[in-house]
């Protein structure tokens, strides 16, 4: 047979490969537009609770999208995007609530406990994991600093 | 009878006695979509889950082929089955309905030739007269078993492939069937469909189950204890989506001219080329391929040509590429080669590599093959399945993808 | 004008980083998780490192949508409770910081669980 490193070579040469311009492309005009509907939102909530002070403006648009994101994956919608904007819908914090959101969903035939409550994280997990240690590391060092 | 180092003949004549296939709605719109027993609207099928899903199709395909091969419920000898989930549930949940013994196989996507190789071995040394080879997987149940949750908006990759969903079964038997025996199942399939589910089915789920009448697992939203919800569900179903509740169907006016005979195998290695790539599966399995078809041809003294149709299991269309790269290093070239999986959906499904499960190589071979062989358009076809083992933590664990294949060879002969 | 002017900063610049994250995904081929993690580290080396400020006053929602915003949250609510409540505020700042996000993520996860089901796929 032939050497096994020739044929690495070979498939790491011929495998195809991601089509780049088109999916940088779908990815920034999609990514581009979900974070205008993220400007339309804090703009809209700061038009209607003109009270409210702009860090709160800000959680509730988080909160928001996030239920954006949410209801368009539990619809089966959120996937059909990401098909097509890749990036562009994964970065967005509405990609952070579908990566979330599909477990749950996927897994609620093992019942509530084990099921859904048990396998949400299982893709963002890292993001929650990393992030509170990161949290917790810059809030020690600036402590020091 | 052994030949060479992994090869054998088989001493007896094996016969393909009936196939039978069901595939989900994707595949029904596929470049064989025209070819399979049965195609679902729906590939929940009714069911509660993916999973129950896939058992049922794997319980209806073996139903289907051992109708059609005019056996009772325990007319067939051993049954050999398997499929992509974890221990090979669908396959084991599914054999609690027939009275027949069940070997569990796995050899990833190689398992329907596995089980057809097991069985002709059986079948061959007289340890069995009858046995009934299946395989199947489910687009759903395997995206969760090996990737992502189905509504995770992530991208596929170029090089990944697109599980079919879909069962099927061969029933190999010792005695040659006649043009009568065939025409009798045909005409008669419906009703021994029923019968062998009032017999099996409704038994097996009358002792265990709770719910009583109406009941049983035969009700697909029925479960243990099942209330009277669950059967409004049901019932709801039933008139808002009959189409997900249809039973299994066959081609009444089909008539095969040639009869089908399994005469050999080459049993595959596993060959570790050092791909690491899960989503390259067709890169990962082309050198067992190639392996396992070199060491037929060694082995049996025979040269490409010999068979009118030589067709390899899942390798996609880079694993084609692959695997006639691998062989024309050793100087073969095919010029009568087809890929199950490359063949299987047309391009604008948008499936990139094309199709691959164990249920890929076993439907294209049960619906378009065999029946292909059955009209005497194929007179020798060798078969190899391929397999890519890993499952969700080797990767993790940065191990590499072995490939397996394993080859059988079929022959018609006109019914005489 | 000047709102159409916001909007288009918020376009090019979230678009750009969504686009940076497809850079990576082809060259590199990470999974999703993987993505969202570099990002929000981004965010909370940026808002350390006191640049974050700047580019949300330049493209406001262009930054904070994406998941580098959360990560900037939780670096601004550390260093905010470690200058208000010592040892304990810092350490407990970033996750008070992301409350509402997680929160909210949870929540409707697990309702929306509990009503809809995953479905199969044709493409």
């Amino acid at each position: 047979m032939t050497d096994k490193a020739e044929y690495r070579a070979f498939v790491k040469r011929n495998s195809p490969k991601s089509p780049m311009w088109r999916s940088l492309f779908a990815a920034f005009v999609v990514g581009g537009l979900i974070c205008m509907a993220g400007e339309g939102v804090h703009d809209a909530i700061s038009a209607l609770f003109p009270a409210l002070p702009d860090e709160d403006v800000g959680s509730w648009t988080t909160v928001v999208m996030i239920f954006v994101g949410a209801f368009l994956t539990a619809i089966g919608v959120y996937d059909k995007i990401g098909r097509v904007a890749g990036g562009g819908s994964i970065i967005p914090i509405t990609g952070f609530a579908n990566s979330v959101v599909s477990p749950a969903l996927e897994y609620n035939r093992e019942g509530v406990f084990f099921g859904i409550c048990a396998k949400m994280f299982v893709i963002a997990g890292p993001i929650i994991v990393f992030g509170i240690v990161a949290g917790i590391l810059v809030g020690v060092l600036g402590l020091i600093g | 009878m052994r030949a060479g180092r992994q090869s054998f003949f088989a001493e007896h004549p094996i016969y393909l006695r009936s196939s039978y296939t069901i595939v989900g709605p994707k595949e029904g719109d596929g470049n064989f979509g025209d070819r399979f027993d049965t195609v679902l609207p729906d590939d929940l099928w009714g069911e509660r889950s993916y999973e129950k899903a896939e058992s049922k199709m794997h319980r209806e395909a073996v139903r289907g082929a051992v109708c059609l091969a005019g056996c009772d419920a325990d007319g067939i000898d051993v049954c050999l089955a398997g499929d992509l989930l974890n221990e090979i549930s669908a396959s084991g949940l599914a054999m609690r309905y027939f009275k027949s013994p069940f070997l569990g196989l796995y050899n990833a996507c190689a398992t329907f030739a596995e089980a057809v190789i097991v069985g002709s071995a059986l079948i061959d040394c007289g340890m069995a007269r009858t046995a009934a080879c299946s395989s199947s997987s489910h687009f759903a149940s395997a995206e969760r078993q090996y990737r992502y949750p189905l509504e995770l908006g992530n991208q596929r990759t170029p090089t990944s492939q697109w599980t079919v969903t879909g069962a099927g079964c061969s029933v190999l038997s010792s005695v040659r069937p006649t043009t009568e025996d065939d025409e009798e199942c045909r005409t008669h399939f419906k009703e021994k469909m029923k019968a062998m589910r009032d017999e099996c089915m409704r038994a097996a789920s009358a002792e265990d189950s709770e719910c009583g009448k109406g009941g049983g697992i035969e009700n697909p939203f029925a479960k243990r204890g099942g209330d009277a919800l669950e059967r409004m569900k049901h019932k709801l179903l039933r008139t808002l989506r009959p189409a997900s509740l249809i039973e299994p169907d066959c081609d009444l006016a089909y008539r095969r001219t040639h009869i089908v005979k399994i005469t050999g195998g080459t049993l595959g290695k596993v060959t570790d080329f050092g791909i690491d790539d899960e989503s390259n599966m067709g890169g990962a399995m082309a050198p067992a391929a190639a392996d396992t078809l070199i060491a037929h041809l060694e082995d049996t003294g025979r040269t490409p040509g010999y068979y009118d149709a030589i067709v390899t299991g899942d390798l996609g269309r880079f694993g084609t590429e692959a695997f006639c790269y691998l062989l024309s290093k050793e100087g073969i070239t095919l010029d009568n080669h087809f890929d199950c999986g490359a063949g299987f959906f047309k391009p604008e499904q948008k499936t990139f590599q094309g199709g691959s499960g164990a249920g890929c190589v076993n439907v294209v071979f049960n619906g378009h093959i065999a029946k292909r062989m059955e009209r005497g358009e194929l007179g020798r076809v060798l078969v190899i399945a391929t397999g890519a083992l890993l499952n969700k933590d080797t990767p993790l664990q940065k191990e590499n993808i072995p490939g397996i294949a394993h080859a059988f060879t079929a022959e018609s002969e006109p019914y005489v | 004008m000047s709102v159409f002017l916001t909007y288009l900063k918020v376009f090019a610049v979230g678009g750009g980083l969504c686009a940076l994250g497809q850079l990576l995904i082809n060259k590199t081929e990470m999974s999703s998780a993987r993505i969202l993690v570099t990002f929000m580290l981004l965010g909370l080396v940026l808002e350390v490192a006191g640049v974050f400020d700047a580019i949300k006053e330049f493209a406001s929602s262009g930054v904070t949508v994406p998941i580098t915003g959360f990560g900037s949250a939780i670096a601004k609510g550390a260093l905010e409770g470690g200058r208000e409540g010592g040892l304990l505020g810092a350490v407990s700042g970033g996750l008070k910081a992301a409350a509402p996000g997680v929160s909210a993520v949870i929540l409707f996860g697990f309702l929306f669980a509990l009503v809809f089901r995953s479905r199969s796929k044709k493409i």
